[in-house]
């Protein structure tokens, strides 16, 4: 199962890093710092306990992918670092998100998650058709179970988290990619089958 | 006030005071009963609308429509209820993210309609309900008085 965990740790990690690289290019090459990813297993009721503050209000883009491989992914800002970003793309000062900053946030998450799926498509040579992307401002515990439940997940979820955040302003954010959990041994077989090919 | 957080799947009951908690339902839906004689209070915090064989219904009831209506009367029995004065508050089952285009029902309708069902089948009335929309929902059960209060961000909050 560790083995499991840690190599779809390092799927999370390429995707994320594409995805951050994207947005460091969006912020006029601001340095973005990405923890260590954690890919987890979590029973239903880990799941549920799984986001600390469930009131906090959060920004949310989110694409779920469908047809052949399924799964969720997720960027996820506390609402100070959405404003603070939306401002800087918009360059309209604001204390709150106007339609302009909703959109611009909207686009860069798009692309932020596109990135990270076009590296995992690369990685696995699977197929990812994600939906077109949504955005939603609301309690973080209610964008988090909707997006479970969107899973359709039954005992168990993977959850791959990466956190990052940058000095250059008070911007930091998640990304989520939650697999439909029985898409680990999907991806693996399609990733050996790549790095075997890759070494003869 | 005691307060009593009631997480994703689970239910809580209360008896004379106190406070019955959901955060955060999204396309959850959260199920109040009351009885206002003996003043006992349940709340469940459902998640999906069928449960499913060979997976977690019997550990984790208060999971799905179909088998946390059920434990809920049971419990709130337990606490000392009785079922012909029952009265249901149900919120929740939002639909946050509607950029989805599907023939499918969305999740939060579904368990809407499946927590309907299942309360139309054990007879008791749903007294109060603030459903559907696309903002997520807290909702809190006032044990001593039955009121359910429900406030959504950005709004006033509100009583059903």
């Amino acid at each position: 199962m560790k083995d499991k965990l840690d190599f779809l740790s390092e799927l999370g990690n390429i995707g994320a890093s594409y995805a951050t690289t994207a947005l460091s290019k969006m912020l006029h090459d601001a340095k973005l710092k990405l923890t260590v990813p954690q890919s987890r297993l979590l029973s239903f009721n880990e799941a549920a306990n799984y986001i600390p503050d469930p009131e906090a209000v959060v920004v949310c883009v989110y694409m779920r992918m469908v047809e052949g491989f399924e799964a969720n992914i997720a960027f996820i800002l506390p609402l100070n670092s959405a404003v603070a970003l939306a401002e800087y793309l918009t360059s309209e000062k604001s204390d709150h998100l106007s339609e302009l900053g909703l959109s611009a946030l909207l686009e860069v998450g798009n692309i932020m998650l596109s990135s990270y799926l076009t590296a995992l498509s690369m990685l696995s040579g699977a197929k990812l058709t994600p939906t077109v992307p949504g955005i939603a401002v609301d309690m973080n515990g209610a964008i988090w179970e909707s997006i479970l439940a969107d899973a359709g997940i039954t005992d168990f979820v993977t959850v791959l988290e990466t956190h990052f955040s940058t000095d250059n302003m008070e911007l930091s954010g998640n990304l989520f990619f939650i697999p439909d959990h029985d898409l680990y041994d999907f991806l693996s077989q399609k990733v050996s089958g790549f790095l075997l090919e890759e070494n003869t | 006030m005691n307060e009593v957080f009631v997480n994703m799947g689970q239910i809580g009951v209360l008896r004379n005071s106190g406070v019955l908690v959901t955060v955060g339902l999204g396309s959850c839906v959260g199920v109040s009963l009351y009885d206002p004689s003996t003043k006992v209070g349940a709340l469940a915090h459902v998640f999906l609308a069928k449960s499913r064989e060979n997976t977690d219904r019997e550990t984790i009831p208060g999971k799905y429509a179909d088998t946390a209506i059920p434990a809920l009367i049971d419990m709130a029995v337990k606490a000392g209820a009785n079922r012909n004065r029952f009265q249901a508050k149900i919120a929740g089952g939002a639909h946050l993210f509607d950029n989805f285009k599907s023939d499918m029902p969305p999740v939060g309708q579904k368990n809407v309609e499946a927590v309907i069902e299942q309360l139309n089948k054990y007879k008791i009335p749903i007294t109060g309900k603030d459903v559907f929309g696309k903002r997520g929902r807290k909702m809190s059960l006032y044990v001593d008085t039955g009121i359910v209060v429900v406030t959504t961000i950005g709004q006033e909050s509100i009583q059903i």
